[in-house]
């Protein structure tokens, strides 16, 4: 006991003097200040690096220890940032410590100083703070010249939504300087006159090659710098990580990687994916992003335990998926699908499947699509599998296909694998469904049927067999085999009873038949019409059974009814049926639609039971009638619009309205006062009937103005307001006036024809002729008798004094005072001529003369050298006219120019005819018409005869006168 | 010496082509006895003149892919980023003599091709997506490569000018992104006008 307290005594002492030496080598060397601080810079990080060591610390052994940092940015005043910072540390130890700048370090100078202090609970003594280290000064842009701009930070790399500081550091204060983000102004703060600093928050991805930061120096208008700053899309989670098996070889892990992060400039890469699994300790670098194979080793592990973890330089993420292998398994595709023991309606199905092993069952899936269904079916399978697929359609193409899973633990499906296949043909079905029209009063018979539909025609449907048989008397059964598609054939019949029977047939065999009758006696009686109300639905229609044994009822219609083919349409109803409802795609509004109910009794002969008509929905009449007036007098007329057809009508007509406009304001009776939509007040005439076509107004007032107006009636609207037509009554008189009128006329008629048959005898009666003196009887006896020598005085014989020309009507005569030559001697007397000249314009040729030797007008030509001979050239000039102002000069020009038109017949040349003045120039004088080699088409015109004075021959010079069309006068013995 | 002058030329070739080889190639005098390693072409200043115009001809649809590739705010402020004020840029003066165009005109396809080479590294980095801005600067530095060749062959056959003393744009492999695409965009532009009064002089 004594020596235990001597010991525990000793080594208490012990202690304490280790302890006071302790405190006193500490005592000796505090304060514990941090020394060789070295500050070190990475711009691209805007980290600040420092290290430091403590040299004081006593004993080689660690000390925790705490160290206190003061940065401050400008200046030594202006701390910025204070921290602690506890590490454990030996003497002479560097210890190591960064710290990240917001602003970027190129911005300001900035300064670091540290102190300490031992926090270890073995040295309570020395738990005080040393003193600090100097200031440590760091600045990174050190030279700033006086027209520089610089701004930082260069080429960052940040997260998009990040927030980051930039700063300019301009060498010239007085510059105003904007800076701008892609274009748009951005907003900062100054930190020294040289300095400023902006905040940029939740910063944009815009593109992958950055964003780009400049400044502008609006004095110099310059965008002097400007920095880029990589922006990158922010790292995402992979999203739907799975990791399956097909063969139990390998594993495939997917996922979605997300948007890809990387960007130009290298500045960074696309995401790196890395799968780690936990168990195994493995881990592999994936080269795909959203896949990666993971070999699986054959020592039975079954739990996996997978980390996908994706990085890249701004950001780290993992997701991370705990599975068992046997959970996992997606089988591949079946293979080697055939079918087997194809019939009209079955078939096998086979197929392979990869085996998993022999503890792994698959189940099947097979899905049969054809005629637009699906039906689907589930088998177990090891190896192989094998289904019957029953029910099938004939002649019809299906696709079978089939899929497998891990029956046991199921994952996924595999993909299908499939083939196609068609069933054959089999005979059809069912009968066709035949109808028949017939011609009134003939025994042609036209038979209609309907295709059959797949479903029941099991095939395409080749022909179709009509059998006809005589029911009356024994005859040959007549076959006929119509290719198709057609849908029709036309029987010519005797009146004989017919049994019909059709079937179809396609390559497997023929259908059952159908069976129609056509009977010798129709027995179609004449059956009203009935009116029925369609909708747009179609038009519903119900009927009377007329026997009560009967097979069924049909329906017959047109669905085109306008159109010559009619698209024959039918409907069978069953026997028990008596209503049923019309509709097809076919029908329109506004056209009338016919329909025939038969009744078909058990020997199948149909007897007409009702015929329906009607509209599904009835439109206004477009037109109205064209009507005629008839029977006008000067109280009535009639009015007739026959031509008008009521069946081909938009909707049933019900009547006529007949308008009647005029100057009366009373109706006449069995009219009514209607107002027009013009608001005009007129006379209405009302007919219900719409097969009464015609109308008479009656008590009218003659010579008076009406109009009318005849438009059609339906049951809810009328036809269109159209055009009124003018009609006028004659007057009362003008009949009388024609019952006497036209009796005398015909007795003066009469009257005057009689007196021109008896012309001869009025005249001996009223104006008997003066006798001939030469063939007087006297005369003859003087002539014997008295003085043989003795005769009539001759005028020949007179001289006369004088003569008196006379200007008449008919014609001027001008005689020549030098004559002494009676007139009246026709052996002496000197031709007259008249020429026709031609009056065409452009006319050449000689014109055509017509010599006139006239007695009648007893005048005598003077000289032959002026007769009309004188031609006159239409070649002469307009203004020549003006230049004639002598007969003389006129007629020189006028002959020198006529001359040269007629060219071939000089003036002094001009043959004498003598031409009857009736004759036509073709049957005179041959000579004359043979000088004239070119004679122009015949003229036999005989103008009227006028003397032409001197002084009118020349017309006035006018511009237009047109000289072909002057006839020439010469200065005598002329005559037109 | 000839064996020396005909392994000068094209090492002299080589190192134009090096990309941001920054110092001049060291000045031999005017006189210097020169040859080719292949006749020159008959009508070669005809070729010349093509190439010239080639170059004319493709210049600025070169500085429009450029610059569209730059992105904001590049197209719409091209006076204050892409002037072509680049200060070292070799002279030409269109009424000298021949022979003194063709000296100015090699030591500006020199430094044509120089820049253009940093310009086509730095855009396959910073736009690795604009192929047609990349075939647009690789076809141009084809044609200077061939017109460099065509001017040096012209000068040597015809005024026995084995050397021409050069001068290379300042390196941008150093500078920030921002810079380099403006040096690029001024380069760009100062060739466009450059290229048009050199194909005018010829």
């Amino acid at each position: 006991m004594a020596l235990f307290a001597v010991f525990q005594t000793t080594f208490l002492l012990t202690l304490l003097s280790l302890r006071t030496h302790q405190s006193e080598v500490l005592a000796e060397h505090l304060p514990l200040t941090p020394e060789a601080l070295k500050v070190s810079v990475n711009s691209a990080q805007q980290c600040l690096h420092l290290q430091w060591t403590v040299h004081n610390l006593p004993y080689n052994q660690e000390f925790k220890m705490i160290f206190q940092i003061q940065i401050s940015r400008t200046e030594t005043s202006n701390v910025i940032w204070m921290g602690n910072y506890s590490t454990t540390m030996k003497r002479n130890e560097t210890v190591h410590w960064s710290w990240e700048s917001e602003l970027p370090l190129e911005c300001a100078a900035h300064f670091v100083r540290i102190r300490s202090v031992v926090d270890d609970a073995r040295f309570p003594e020395w738990n005080f703070w040393s003193s600090w280290s100097s200031w440590q000064e760091v600045n990174v842009q050190d030279s700033t010249g006086q027209d520089t701009l610089f701004v930082f930070p260069k080429d960052k790399l940040v997260e998009e939504g990040s927030n980051i500081t930039i700063c300019y550091i301009s060498g010239n204060i007085q510059n105003d300087i904007s800076c701008y983000l892609e274009g748009e102004q951005i907003h900062g703060e100054q930190l020294d006159p040289h300095v400023s600093t902006f905040k940029l928050e939740n910063v944009p991805f815009i593109r992958k090659g950055g964003t780009n930061i400049y400044c502008e120096e609006k004095q110099r208008k310059a965008i002097s710098n400007g920095t880029v700053l990589f922006v990158s899309k922010v790292l995402e989670e992979p999203k739907d990580f799975s990791c399956e098996t097909r063969d139990f070889k390998t594993l495939i892990c997917t996922w979605d990687p997300g948007a890809n992060t990387a960007l130009d400039w290298s500045k960074q890469p696309s995401q790196s994916y890395t799968l780690f699994e936990s168990y195994s300790g493995k881990k592999k670098h994936c080269e795909e992003k959203n896949r990666c194979n993971w070999q699986i080793t054959q020592d039975s592990q079954e739990i996996y335990n997978f980390t996908l973890i994706t990085e890249n330089y701004l950001r780290k993420r993992s997701v991370n998926l705990l599975f068992n292998l046997t959970h996992r398994v997606h089988p591949m595709s079946p293979f080697s699908v055939q079918f087997e023991n194809i019939s009209a309606t079955s078939a096998v199905m086979t197929w392979k499947v990869h085996s998993l092993g022999d503890y792994f069952t698959l189940l099947c899936q097979v899905e049969l699509h054809g005629e637009g269904k699906m039906i689907q079916h589930n088998v177990s399978v090891k190896a192989n599998g094998k289904y019957l697929l029953n029910e099938l359609e004939p002649n019809t193409e299906y696709v079978a296909q089939v899929h497998c899973a891990d029956d046991n633990h199921f994952w996924k499906w595999s993909e299908w694998s499939g083939r196609d296949f068609t069933t054959p043909e089999a005979a059809p079905s069912e009968a066709p469904d035949v109808w028949r029209t017939m011609k009134s009063g003939s025994h042609n018979v036209t038979l209609f049927w309907k295709p059959l539909s797949k479903f029941h025609a099991n095939g395409k449907i080749l022909f179709y067999n009509v059998a006809v048989e005589n029911l009356d008397k024994p005859s040959r059964l007549e076959h006929r085999s119509i290719p198709a598609p057609a849908n029709s054939t036309e029987l010519t019949l005797d009146g004989c009873s017919y049994q019909i029977r059709v079937t179809a047939s396609n390559s497997a065999g023929a259908s059952p038949a159908a069976v129609i009758v056509v009977s010798a006696a129709p027995g179609n009686k004449e059956i009203e019409e009935e009116i029925i109300e369609g909708t747009e639905d179609g038009f519903s229609m119900s009927w009377k059974p007329q026997s009560g044994d009967v097979m069924g009822y049909v329906v017959e219609w047109c669905d085109r009814p306008q159109d010559p083919l009619c698209d024959f349409q039918w409907k069978k109803l069953g026997p028990n049926t008596t209503s049923t409802v019309i509709s097809s795609d076919a029908f329109r509004p506004g056209v009338q639609y016919n329909f025939r109910i038969y009744e078909l009794s058990t020997k199948r002969i149909a007897h007409l039971l009702e015929r329906k008509t009607g509209y599904t929905r009835e439109l206004a009449p477009s037109d109205n009638p064209h009507v005629v007036t008839n029977n006008l007098t000067s109280h009535s007329f009639t009015l007739s619009w026959k031509n008008y057809s009521t069946k081909s009508q938009p909707a049933f007509i019900r009547g006529y309205h007949v308008y009647l406009k005029s100057k009366e304001e009373q109706c006449q009776p069995g009219a009514e006062k209607a107002v027009l939509p013009d608001d005009t007040v007129c006379c209405q005439y009302k007919i219900d009937n719409p097969e009464q076509k015609t109308f008479t107004v009656e008590n009218l007032k003659p010579e008076s103005f009406y109009e009318f107006l005849v438009t059609p009636h339906t049951s809810f609207s009328e036809g269109p307001s159209g055009t009124f037509t003018k009609v006028r009554t004659p007057d009362e008189y003008p009949y009388m006036l024609v019952h006497v009128i036209v009796p005398v006329v015909i007795c003066v008629v009469l009257l005057v024809c009689g007196c021109l048959l008896k012309s001869q005898w009025m005249k001996d009666k009223c104006y008997p002729d003066i006798p001939d003196p030469y063939k007087s009887s006297v005369l003859s006896l003087i002539k014997s008798k008295e003085n043989p020598h003795r005769t009539i005085m001759s005028i020949s014989d007179c001289i006369p004094d004088a003569i008196e020309v006379v200007n008449k009507q008919e014609g001027s005569k001008i005689q020549s005072l030098g004559t002494r030559k009676s007139l009246t001697e026709p052996e002496l007397t000197k031709l007259s001529y008249l020429y026709l000249l031609p009056t065409e314009k452009n006319y050449s040729g000689p014109g055509p003369c017509i010599c006139f030797e006239n007695y009648t007008y007893n005048q005598a030509a003077s000289d032959c050298a002026s007769c009309g001979h004188a031609p006159v050239s239409p070649e002469a000039p307009p203004s020549q006219w003006g230049l004639l102002t002598s007969s003389e000069n006129l007629l020189k020009a006028l002959e020198k120019n006529y001359m040269n038109s007629l060219g071939e017949i000089p003036a002094g040349e001009t043959t004498l005819n003598y031409v009857s003045q009736l004759a036509s120039p073709m049957s005179g004088d041959k000579d004359s018409l043979s000088t004239n080699a070119l004679v122009p088409p015949p003229c036999s015109e005989y103008k009227m005869q006028m003397a032409v004075p001197l002084c009118l021959a020349s017309p006035p010079p006018t511009e237009n006168s047109d000289l072909s069309s002057i006839t020439l006068l010469g200065p005598s013995e002329h005559y037109r | 010496m000839k064996v020396l002058a005909a392994g000068v030329v094209p090492l002299l070739l080589v190192l134009h082509w090096k990309h941001g080889a920054g110092s001049p190639l060291p000045i031999t005098p005017g006189n210097g006895t020169c040859a080719t390693r292949h006749p020159c072409h008959s009508n070669l200043m005809n070729q010349i003149r093509n190439q010239l115009a080639q170059l004319n001809g493709s210049a600025n649809a070169l500085f429009i892919l450029y610059y569209t590739a730059q992105g904001e705010p590049f197209p719409n402020n091209l006076d204050k980023l892409c002037g072509p004020n680049v200060t070292d840029f070799p002279p030409f003066h269109a009424n000298g003599t021949e022979k003194a165009k063709l000296v100015e005109l090699y030591r500006v396809i020199a430094y044509l091709g120089a820049s253009l080479g940093n310009i086509t590294r730095d855009q396959k980095l910073l736009n690795p997506s604009a192929l047609s801005l990349h075939s647009k600067l690789n076809a141009t530095a084809d044609v200077l490569r061939g017109l460099l060749s065509n001017v040096l062959c012209r000068l040597c056959s015809k005024y026995h000018v084995a050397h021409v003393d050069v001068a290379y744009g300042p390196d941008t492999s150093g500078k920030d992104v921002f810079q380099k695409k403006k040096l690029g965009c001024q380069l760009l532009g100062k060739y466009k006008q450059v290229i048009a009064v050199v194909a005018q002089a010829f």
